[in-house]
């Protein structure tokens, strides 16, 4: 309670603070925002199209392709903005590939399917089975993604486990093995849980790498580093990305029944240390409702600057928040880690961010998904309006911090400011129940702050760094010397190894 | 106890009684110049309610006429010209009983009026020039069940099979042959449903590489299946007449021997599938026809080499089908396929369509 003599000062105060307000309130009007720099429209849909997007590509004529729940493939034409029929009556597919004009791959529950246009009348007439090498127990969350294709022209897809939230079905696909029915998420038939390979010589169906609880995200780096995106749940305390390397096991254990040579012991009875040390970490940890809650495709910015500064970074789609993610990434000792930063808040984006693709002019599409949980249907697009945006270019991993490069020089006198920066570590448990609270959360003392000559670089010596842990650092206002604001000044950075 | 029981007793009365009274009937114009509804019932000076919408992509009216009036209605309006379109398309004359505005698309409207004391069927129509040829169906006036739909001379002839055309949950309309990949009942998960038309429909195990069953009556019903994450499966809408209680029905070289099978798609020809799939590496194309009158299906095979071992299909003879081949011997339900075959066609004739006395809605 005040008293009755401090009412006075707070109410000069009060005024003086509404006669600033409006002095400085035409500034404010003009502050620095992501509409400045990006543009989210909503792409008009058909009548009657569900549009629960599970797939997006463009053909070599510019058209989209793109599938949705009911089991439409439908094409876009960006210039007429028409949409057609080009295949239907498919099981949930949720990828797609163009091959060319009149042909098409996608991942539905049952196979891989090759889809072609053979009479040119527009809509498809050919249904081939690429492959249906792979179990299917008939429970509801043994979805299917992928394809990704390499460089070879081979094809990565990834198989979901089966949630204990519903049974299988009397008629099965594929050897039924009980060994890891025990759990929340199980692995009863054949690669559920893996990522596989379809070997375009063979044309055989490779069991690729295990691990994977609900793999909804394949894609590659510039370099052509496979990586696949994860859930938080079982063995999963926040939601990863993960590099993915041939015969490397990912923590979720249900998949391991199907590795070559594994003993036949319930992968639960191992303990958790055995475990621990048979996986391979994620390359990026997204701390969950820090930055995501779900993250779906990531997608390599291969356009060549049309979509702003960030060629040759990846994206990912976040199903929960109106948002993308935007990944930094290097390599540390031989393997790849790196950070993650908000990209896409405020540009009037939609949540369900399940598909990314860019088109030939670098505008970047989404194709939005709810498919029974949080999100939104629907397709954007985001258009780069040409001028860069203050953004986290890099954040690399020194010998006693941290440093940020930035996409414009920074004001330094403000980024000086050790106070403007607050780090914090905390990890994520590997175990069996489903998520894990930030754990061992400690503030960390910044000890030094240097800005480069140039104000693109900050630098950071802090008073610990310890690898296994999520470093999290928030920031204040960082801005230009002519007034633009750094847009996310929130960053995480997954540390696996030291430097 | 004995008081509330008693109120609710006169409540559920006063409901019952006036949900007898009226009707709500939704009437929708669809693509191909028709109703979503070849006919309904109504009851004589029943109160009724037409929610008639609009869902095709061009512009409909909806007249109900007095009994065989509909085509003097229709060449009236042909006959007025240029001054149809100021009334909407519905001639002043004492044959029309009730009509509606055009609709544009995606526009609704609703009409309420009594229906006549006499019994009869009343035509209604869509009177926009050219359309009320076809576009049209039956109002029962009646307390009477209807008419065996398959002979019914008051609608089209088109829609004999199938009293209502289910509305599409596409973003096209729903064509047949018509196909989903989806969970169905007593089918490995690999399952494809496939409608030969609206009223026939088979199920074919893309995982097992057979025809599971067929039923007749409508066709599969996705909505739960859809809902969400995909755990119900789809229902079927009709009565099974088929089902395959063999293990597997065809043998390659021994009549008692399980081959290994490889399912490799299909391929559409005016929207009608034709299965590929390999037993004991033997590549086969099935394609399945509805038979006349929907009186069961046909198989056609046809291997991609003539045969090098004999081909068997088992069948069970109890149940319930009559099976005739183009090609081979039977002997106690199962046909042997000489080798050098490239071609069989299998009948399965079923007995007929059990027509119900179908009633309104």
């Amino acid at each position: 309670m005040n008293s009755p003599k401090s009412r006075g000062p707070h109410k000069r105060f009060l005024i003086v603070y509404f006669l600033v307000q409006l002095i400085i309130s035409p500034l404010f009007a003009q502050r620095d925002t992501i509409t400045n720099y990006y543009e989210t429209e909503q792409i008009k849909l058909p009548k009657g199209l569900r549009a629960e997007t599970g797939g997006m590509d463009f053909m070599p004529d510019g058209r989209l392709v793109a599938c949705f729940h009911l089991g439409e493939v439908m094409t876009y034409n960006p210039k007429t903005k028409v949409w057609k029929k080009f295949a239907e009556g498919l099981h949930d597919p949720l990828g797609v590939a163009a091959i060319s004009n009149t042909e098409i791959l996608v991942m539905q529950r049952p196979e891989l399917t090759r889809i072609k246009d053979t009479n040119n009348d527009g809509v498809a007439d050919v249904y081939e089975t690429v492959t249906d090498d792979f179990g299917m127990s008939g429970n509801y969350h043994e979805f299917a993604f992928g394809p990704l294709k390499d460089k070879d022209g081979n094809y990565f897809i990834a198989l979901n486990v089966a949630s204990n939230g519903a049974g299988i079905r009397p008629e099965i696909r594929g050897t039924y093995d009980s060994l890891s029915r025990d759990g929340r998420m199980y692995s009863c038939v054949p690669y559920r849980g893996w990522v596989m390979k379809y070997n375009v010589k063979t044309q055989k169906l490779e069991p690729y790498a295990s691990g994977f609880r609900s793999p909804n995200g394949l894609g590659f780096d510039a370099k052509g580093r496979l990586y696949v995106s994860d859930n938080q749940g079982d063995w999963r305390g926040t939601s990863p990305l993960y590099h993915v390397e041939k015969d490397k096991f990912y923590g979720h254990v249900a998949s391991l029944i199907w590795k070559k040579d594994f003993p036949r012991v319930k992968p639960l009875s191992l303990p958790v240390e055995q475990l621990d040390s048979m996986r391979t970490r994620e390359a990026i940890a997204f701390p969950h409702t820090e930055i995501a809650h779900s993250v779906t495709q990531p997608l390599l910015d291969n356009t060549g600057g049309k979509f702003g500064p960030f060629t040759g970074q990846l994206f990912i789609g976040e199903m929960d928040y109106p948002r993308l993610v935007r990944l930094l990434m290097e390599e540390v000792g031989g393997q790849m880690q790196g950070a993650c930063v908000a990209f896409g808040d405020g540009t009037g984006l939609l949540k369900g961010n399940n598909r990314l693709v860019f088109d030939k002019n670098g505008d970047l599409w989404i194709g939005h998904n709810d498919h029974g949980w949080v999100g939104d249907e629907g397709l954007s697009r985001i258009h780069w309006k040409g001028k860069v945006p203050l953004e986290i270019m890099a954040m690399n991993l020194t010998k006693e911090g941290f440093e940020l490069t930035f996409s414009l020089p920074v004001d330094a006198k403000i980024a000086a400011n050790p106070s403007l920066y607050k780090f914090q570590r905390y990890y994520y448990k590997y175990h069996r129940p489903y998520g894990s609270p930030k754990t061992d959360v400690a503030d960390v003392a910044v000890r030094e702050v240097t800005v480069s000559p140039d104000g693109k670089k900050v630098s950071f010596k802090l008073a610990e760094l310890k690898a296994g842990y999520v470093y999290d650092l928030k920031m204040g206002e960082l801005k230009t010397a002519d007034g633009k604001l750094l847009m996310n000044r929130a960053i995480y950075y997954t540390l696996n190894k030291l430097k | 106890m004995y008081k509330v029981a008693f109120r609710l007793f006169v409540v559920l009365f006063a409901f019952r009684s006036w949900a007898q009274s009226d009707t709500t009937i939704t009437l929708q114009a669809i693509t191909g110049l028709q109703f979503d509804l070849a006919r309904f019932a109504v009851k004589p000076n029943q109160k009724v309610k037409i929610l008639f919408k609009n869902e095709d992509d061009m512009a409909h009216n909806l007249v109900i006429t007095q009994p065989d009036k509909r085509l003097l209605v229709v060449e009236t309006v042909i006959k007025m010209g240029d001054k149809a379109q100021a009334v909407n398309y519905v001639p002043p004359m004492p044959e029309v009983l009730v009509a509606s505005k055009i609709l544009v698309p995606n526009t609704t409207e609703t009409i309420t009026f009594t229906a006549p004391a006499t019994e009869g069927v009343y035509p209604y129509v869509c009177t926009y020039p050219g359309h009320g040829y076809v576009m049209y169906g039956a109002m029962y006036v009646t307390t009477k069940p209807l008419p065996l739909l398959a002979t019914d001379p008051n609608i089209p002839p088109s829609r004999q099979t199938l009293e209502r055309i289910p509305s599409s949950p596409h973003p096209f309309p729903l064509e047949y042959p018509l196909l989903y990949r989806t969970f169905m009942p007593d089918c490995s998960p690999a399952a494809i449903a496939v409608a030969l038309s609206a009223s026939h429909a088979y199920c074919f195990d893309a995982g097992k590489c057979y025809l599971r069953y067929a039923w007749r009556g409508g066709f599969v019903d996705n909505t739960d299946h859809w809902k969400g994450n995909g755990n119900a499966l789809g229902k079927i809408q009709g009565t099974i007449y088929f089902k395959d209680n063999v293990t597997y029905p065809l043998r390659v070289g021994k009549a008692d021997k399980l081959p290994e099978v490889d399912f490799k798609g299909y391929t559409l020809t005016n929207r009608l599938p034709t299965f590929r799939y390999a037993i004991d590496g033997v590549e086969v194309r099935e394609t399945l026809k509805a038979l006349p009158n929907d009186e069961g299906v046909s198989r056609t095979f046809v291997f991609s080499k003539p045969t090098t071992q004999t081909v068997y299909l088992v069948t069970q003879p109890t149940d319930g089908i009559t099976y005739k081949s183009s090609v081979g011997k039977w002997q106690n339900g199962t046909l042997t396929l000489p080798k050098g075959t490239t071609k069989c066609v299998v009948t399965m004739q079923a007995p007929p369509v059990a027509h119900g006395a179908h009633h309104g809605h």
